[in-house]
């Protein structure tokens, strides 16, 4: 009689285990944006002519959009995108984790380091929180093609065509999001709203908390 | 005492029994493994290698699937990181005993103008004489370390040292079917770098 009880106890915890876990599974209490692959390393110049690397950025969040000088109509959306976000990121409690923008110029031979100054103060970027860096044109080529596989080529006319395409990346030099521009609806507030989450779990990445987020990634709880 | 208050009291103990087995044995085994790196959950397979190796081979990532293979970009002038980590990872293998048979240690040379194949093979047996090293033309490690997340570039150095190259001084662990898993930080240490691969191992 005892131990038939007993094994009915097991059995309504065991129960109650997997519905648990079906539970989050399915109502995905957590969110996470996905671990998609390693963000590219790289060593570039920025607009002051100062060597900028991938590890002058490890532990910071950053969003990347890749582009050139010469880009006018084609880059609109991207640039007014960026500038949202720039304006808009302070909605989201990042805590301790700074928020950069980076901007990669492909094409290196016009984008000097003088016109990389202009774009900036165009775009009221201050060299520190936003920054504009190309770099070798073969280097570039694995940063941006391999790496960031984001897709561009010159023209015969001297103009580029490319992917109008966002990244973002965290502290771990993990790529959490990619964005393809959309010409009806700026991609501003969907990375916000991936900014919100990804600070979130990092406010809670240590402890029971972690676990609770890793769960979340194992069950691809994602937005 | 009444009956009553018997079996409640009983039914207590029973309860608190389970709950302390399961917060004790069931909870810990549904827990997801804590590492201690950075997981990373790409389904697309970890960017592909092909290196000039020991004694004129061709090495290959494709070359190890069965096996966990850690991969570390370093050179053999370095002062101090790669000693380390090398030497962390020597560590490592002794730790998981047998099972290091199914992993391959590799550290791809980010100074591919100094790191001949031959130098790499000497530098690595020194470690541990299961790790290689690999080298290449310098567009061909350029594209590797960058697809990896690694950044290097040369820097000053002394005299004795010759020219220095900093670099990304993470681990990486690629599993046995060829994906990237999990990046380990320099500050890691050969215990938990075990305990990782044990895991993968499994």
């Amino acid at each position: 009689m005892n131990s038939r009880k007993l094994i009915w106890g097991l059995g309504v915890v065991g129960a109650l285990l997997v519905l648990g876990v079906m539970a989050f599974a399915i109502f995905e209490p957590i969110q996470v944006l996905p671990r998609i692959r390693l963000s590219p390393g790289y060593l570039l110049a920025d607009q002051q002519g100062e060597s900028f690397t991938s590890e002058d950025v490890r532990g910071d969040i950053v969003l990347y959009t890749f582009r050139y000088s010469g880009c006018e109509e084609a880059c609109d959306g991207l640039d007014q995108t960026m500038l949202d976000v720039r304006d808009r990121f302070g909605e989201v409690d990042l805590g301790d984790t700074d928020f950069r923008l980076v901007t990669i110029s492909f094409d290196p031979e016009t984008d000097t380091t003088e016109v990389l100054t202009a774009e900036a103060d165009k775009f009221g970027a201050d060299g520190l929180q936003w920054r504009f860096a190309t770099g070798e044109e073969q280097h570039l080529a694995n940063v941006v093609k391999a790496g960031f596989r984001v897709w561009y080529e010159e023209q015969d006319d001297g103009s580029y065509a490319f992917d109008p395409t966002l990244i973002l990346v965290d502290g771990w030099g993990v790529i959490r999001g990619e964005y393809e521009y959309q010409t009806l609806k700026s991609d501003s507030d969907k990375i916000i709203h991936h900014l919100d989450i990804l600070a979130e779990e990092i406010r809670n990445a240590t402890g029971a908390a972690g676990l609770a987020y890793e769960a979340a990634h194992l069950f691809l709880c994602y937005p | 005492m009444s009956k009553t208050i018997k079996i409640i009291l009983a039914s207590l103990a029973g309860v608190i029994a389970v709950a302390a087995i399961v917060w004790f044995f069931v909870l810990p085994s549904l827990a997801p493994y804590n590492f201690h790196g950075q997981v990373i959950q790409s389904n697309q397979a970890a960017p592909s290698i092909e290196l000039d190796g020991p004694d004129g081979s061709t090495v290959r990532l494709s070359d190890y699937e069965g096996k966990v293979v850690v991969l570390y970009f370093g050179y053999t002038y370095c002062p101090d990181v790669c000693p380390i980590t090398l030497s962390k990872l020597d560590r490592a293998m002794d730790i998981i005993g047998d099972k290091a048979e199914d992993v391959q240690v590799i550290m791809v040379s980010v100074d591919p103008e100094r790191d001949t194949p031959e130098i790499l093979e000497e530098y690595m047996a020194h470690f541990n004489p299961s790790f290689i090293g690999v080298t290449g033309d310098t567009n061909t490690i350029d594209r590797i370390a960058t697809t990896y997340g690694v950044y290097y570039e040369a820097a000053e150095g002394s005299d004795a040292t010759g020219y220095l190259v900093n670099h990304t001084a993470t681990v990486m662990i690629v599993d046995k079917d060829g994906y990237l898993k999990l990046v380990l930080p320099f500050e890691g240490t050969a215990e938990e770098m075990a305990a990782d691969l044990n895991h993968f191992l499994r």
